[in-house]
């Protein structure tokens, strides 16, 4: 039992993540794989104002996630955006996202040293009893608001005209500008809000294993892996993925040993990308000729 | 002069004897003078090493670096460059390469060259379960599932403990030494750059090694096997109807480009006799994924120009001196050293040179011959044009007499009491939709068969059940005989049934005459081997390729601007290349989707000479159309259709005529819509 509850809780930090993967899919069918280094943004960005005692530690908190999020936007606009106008089969976002995670990293490593840093920020001491098994209050948290996060995004796109912008630029961009709404603009609000939650989780993962410029890099590929097996048009999709992703990693590494833990995680993305491309809850498009 | 008549090659050579001979000559020329150059340069590259200097010890490793990368780039090139599959999993590839022949050889004991070939076979096994399990996959999802196996490569390199974890392999606690035997071959011990005084004798495999690596993947790219990885790269779907296995042939380069990559890594091991995990992670990946697309991905040299280029970036000063200088000038903590300079280096690539250092400079190249070519060609180019746009009205009134003869003898001896192609009873539903219902056909050789109907009549939907782009509901689809319900499109292709599609599908960056040539048969049925080693037979058959297609466009009025790119083409004309392409495949049957769409009414009575001049030489054409006159003159019968079914059949004058017809497209029974 004990290992279904870690990874249960260990699946929230994860999905909390791709949900930043799939916000940026589901409008501009592109991903972010420098997102670990917004992760690391973040954490940095709530240490540097964490002397400010004026400020509340909730009002630190909103610093790590805006300075993530304004960053994302123009990282949208600037790196992502010039490299996606080729069509359907253009993939040059790819590799300008992958260089970008390059050069974040260096020059978060460069500014700030490479050993981790102590963030008290939004630190939540001691654990509570699940079901019989200790869970710290800090992981509780990421969990929970991976879930409440979810459920506001879900009900955010489907009850909302910002969601039936969001969801009519996913299928067709170029109709919806001609609806008089800028793509372009959605784009760097969905970055916006992607890589602020990104910075988000950066914050309160920071708070249990300190900020170091290599946080994110570990949690890039889990999360990226839980977003493809949930399925990547798919805002509850994270949940599903995060849950199983962070379930079976747990159970095998507690059976097998920590190399196992991550293997059969990764395994498990093969195998549903083999068995649905889609995702678990992704819906299949038919290809028109 | 210009038939198409379905003689042998060498017949249709026959005329003009000169010209293929003359092709073999070049290409021959110019595979010797490749070659040669590059043994040149490999042996220059190694020449500082040949008396063990200490001080050539570190150019040596950096040739070794170098000549890794380049391998390992070549091979991911096949993927990214010319299939368009975006892989972040070379480095992977790369470092099985590296720890299985070491491993092979210390742990298990295998001969070197064994275990350097188990090595090799263990890439490939690997790539082709990956391969299999993301064929379905384009984009994003399959760069994200190389990138999960390079990461989890890394993983087990890091944690694995039979691989010495951090210390490295091999490393005292297990092997009592640090850096593997040298490898030794009938007598000779091939010694890796680390001795002074010592002759890197390793070195020279490495190179030879590279340079056929290198002669391999340009035979390749230029064979009709390249040209399928480019056409999967454009569309799946065209690549299908070109007769290519897409399936087989993707999990092919896959396994070639992961084999490539532990060559890679096998070249590491030999030369540096030592491997540490934190060589092999992420960054590395990334960087021959840079290397490519800095090089040039779908040029030829493009990937050894990148690694050459990338791998001295990083082994000099240069990048250490720039940021140093940040430093001083700028700030001492927001700065950006190697891997951050490489990034910036990658966005700016993708910015500035998209096509890399060796596309770009090929295109520089091709702007200034043209020009000085086009100066004193200008006048007559213009000129060409009018007369172009009547190619077929010439060509049909004077061969008339010899297609007759020639064409009409391959249908009529499969079966005459049966036609061509038999439909019957097809249906296709898409969910509760019933896009075709229980339609029949049937068409035989030197028959247009025309299909018309209103929008989201079925028309397209019936095309592509006869091309094996759906599979059908109900229904079969009989072609000379043989039963093709249900095929995948490449085998309905290599039957005999070529198409063109609603929008011109070609290869944009392609020059007119490589679009024609990968229509040809060989495209899907040339053997990887005979690709990467360029037999006798392939020089003679590329010279007969060659005139055919050149041949094919005369005969389509695009014979003057064969060298021009497919992009660089009018709307018009890319759909008469795009005939001659279907042409090329040898086919008896054409299903042609709206040709006319899109083009000016002078440039659709060309297109209904060519049809006609087609129909003259025994082909048989389905033409799914709404140009009215267009179908008038040329069709011998016309099927109307709505909602999926059977409006209307018969001559064009009794269906265009028909009441039904007119009210489905106009809804008025008096107004005729014809002309």
């Amino acid at each position: 039992m004990e290992p279904v509850i870690l990874g249960l809780v260990l699946g929230g930090l994860y999905a909390l993540l791709a949900q930043s993967f799939v916000l940026t899919f589901i409008t501009t069918k592109t991903l972010n794989f420098a997102v670990g280094e917004f992760v690391a943004l973040g954490a940095f960005a709530t240490i540097a104002v964490s002397s400010w005692s004026w400020l509340p530690s909730f009002g630190r908190v909103a610093v790590g996630f805006l300075a993530a999020s304004v960053v994302g936007a123009l990282a949208y606009r600037f790196i992502v955006l010039p490299f996606t106008t080729q069509g359907e089969h253009d993939t040059r976002w790819l590799l300008s996202t992958v260089a970008l995670s390059f050069v974040m990293l260096n020059l978060i490593t460069n500014v700030e040293g490479p050993s981790p840093q102590r963030s008290d920020t939004a630190r939540i001491s001691g654990s509570v009893d699940v079901l019989g098994v200790g869970v710290s209050k800090q992981q509780l948290l990421l969990a929970v608001l991976a879930v409440v996060i979810s459920l506001i995004l879900i009900v955010v796109s489907q009850r909302t005209s910002i969601g039936l912008v969001m969801r009519a630029v996913s299928q067709d961009p170029e109709t919806t500008s001609l609806m008089g709404i800028s793509p372009r603009l959605v784009g760097m609000g969905a970055y916006a809000v992607a890589m602020g939650l990104a910075g988000l989780a950066g914050v309160l993962y920071a708070a249990t294993v300190g900020a170091s410029p290599v946080m994110g890099a570990p949690l890039l590929v889990a999360s990226i892996a839980v977003a493809v097996i949930g399925g990547l048009g798919s805002l509850w999709g994270p949940l599903l993925g995060g849950a199983l992703y962070g379930v079976l990693s747990e159970v095998a590494s507690f059976q097998y040993g920590a190399i196992w833990g991550e293997t059969a995680g990764l395994l498990l993305v093969i195998a549903v990308l083999v068995w649905k491309p889609e995702g678990l809850l992704g819906r299949r498009m038919e290809v028109k000729l | 002069m210009s038939t198409i008549e379905k003689s042998p090659p060498t017949s249709a050579a026959a005329p003009e004897p000169q010209r293929p001979r003359s092709h073999v000559r070049s290409a021959l020329r110019g595979d010797i003078l490749f070659a040669v150059v590059a043994f040149g340069i490999a042996v220059l590259a190694i020449l500082p090493g040949r008396d063990g200097a200490g001080t050539s010890i570190s150019t040596m490793q950096l040739v070794a670096s170098m000549a890794a990368m380049t391998v390992a780039a070549v091979g991911l090139n096949l993927l990214v460059g010319y299939t368009k599959l975006v892989s972040l999993g070379q480095g992977g590839f790369y470092a099985i390469g590296a720890y299985a022949s070491a491993y092979l050889t210390l742990d298990v004991g295998l001969p070197p060259l064994l275990a350097i070939l188990g090595a090799l076979a263990l890439c490939g096994a690997i790539g082709a379960v990956v391969a299999v399990s993301s064929m379905r996959l384009r984009g994003p999802q399959f760069a994200v599932i190389t990138l999960v196996l390079a990461v989890l490569v890394e993983r087990i390199l890091n944690e694995g403990n039979a691989f010495g974890r951090l210390a490295g392999y091999p490393n005292y606690a297990e092997h009592d030494t640090t850096s593997m035997e040298p490898v030794s071959v009938f007598g000779i011990t091939f010694r890796p750059p680390m001795i002074a005084g010592e002759v890197a004798t390793v070195m020279v495999p490495i190179v030879v090694v590279t340079v056929l690596v290198l002669i391999i993947a340009r035979n390749i790219a230029k064979s009709p096997w390249g040209s399928s990885l480019s056409a999967i790269g454009e569309s799946e779907m065209l690549a299908a109807h070109l007769g290519v296995n897409v399936f087989r042939r993707k999990i092919s380069v896959f396994v070639l480009a992961s084999v490539l990559g532990g060559l890679g890594g096998v070249i590491v091991t030999q030369a540096f006799a030592h491997l540490q995990p934190e060589t092999f992670d992420i960054y590395l990946t990334i960087t021959i994924v840079l290397a490519v697309v800095f090089g040039g991905s779908g040029t030829i040299l493009g990937p050894l120009v990148g690694a050459v280029a990338i791998v001295w970036l990083e082994q000099s000063d240069i990048l250490a001196e720039i940021g140093s200088f940040q430093q001083e000038n700028i700030s001492d903590t927001w700065y950006l050293s190697t891997s951050g300079l490489v990034g910036v280096l990658f966005i700016l690539t993708l910015f500035l040179m998209p096509r890399g250092i060796v596309g770009t400079a090929g295109q520089l190249l091709a702007t200034v011959v043209r020009k000085s070519a086009a100066d004193p060609d200008a006048a007559s180019t213009e000129g060409s044009a009018s007369t172009a746009d009547h190619p077929a009205v010439t060509t049909t009134a004077s061969t008339d007499q010899h297609a007759r003869v020639e064409r009409p003898p391959v249908a009529a001896g499969a079966d005459t009491s049966e036609s061509m192609l038999r439909i019957s009873g097809l249906s296709k539903n898409f969910g509760g939709l019933r896009a075709v219902a229980e339609m029949d056909l049937a068409v035989d050789g030197g028959q247009i068969h025309a299909i018309i109907g209103p929008n989201g009549a079925g028309k397209s939907t019936l095309a592509n059940l006869l091309t094996g782009v759906y599979q059908p509901t109900e229904g079969t689809v009989t072609f000379l005989g043989r039963d093709l319900t249900g095929q995948a499109p490449h085998h309905v292709s290599r039957a005999g049934v070529a198409r063109t599609f609603q929008t011109p599908q070609l290869f944009h960056d392609a020059t007119v005459r490589a679009n024609v040539l990968a229509g040809f048969a060989d495209t899907g049925r040339t053997p990887l081997w005979a690709a990467a080693l360029k037999p006798p037979g392939r020089y003679r058959r590329d010279a007969e390729m060659r005139a055919e297609a050149d041949r094919l466009l005369d005969l389509v009025g695009l014979g003057d601007v064969a060298d021009l790119r497919a992009s660089e083409l009018p709307y018009g004309k890319q759909r008469y290349l795009e005939i001659a392409r279907a042409l090329a495949s040898d086919p008896q049957l054409i299903v042609l989707d709206e040709p006319a769409a899109g083009l000016l009414a002078t440039e659709s009575v060309v297109l209904g000479d060519l049809l006609l001049s087609l129909r003259e030489e025994g082909f048989a054409l389905v033409v799914v159309e709404h140009h009215m006159d267009l179908v008038a003159r040329i069709a011998d019968q016309v099927t109307c259709m709505d909602q999926g079914r059977l409006l209307a059949r018969g001559t064009p004058a009794e269906v265009l005529s028909d009441e039904a017809v007119v009210a489905a497209y106009l809804g008025k029974p008096h107004e005729e819509g014809t002309h």
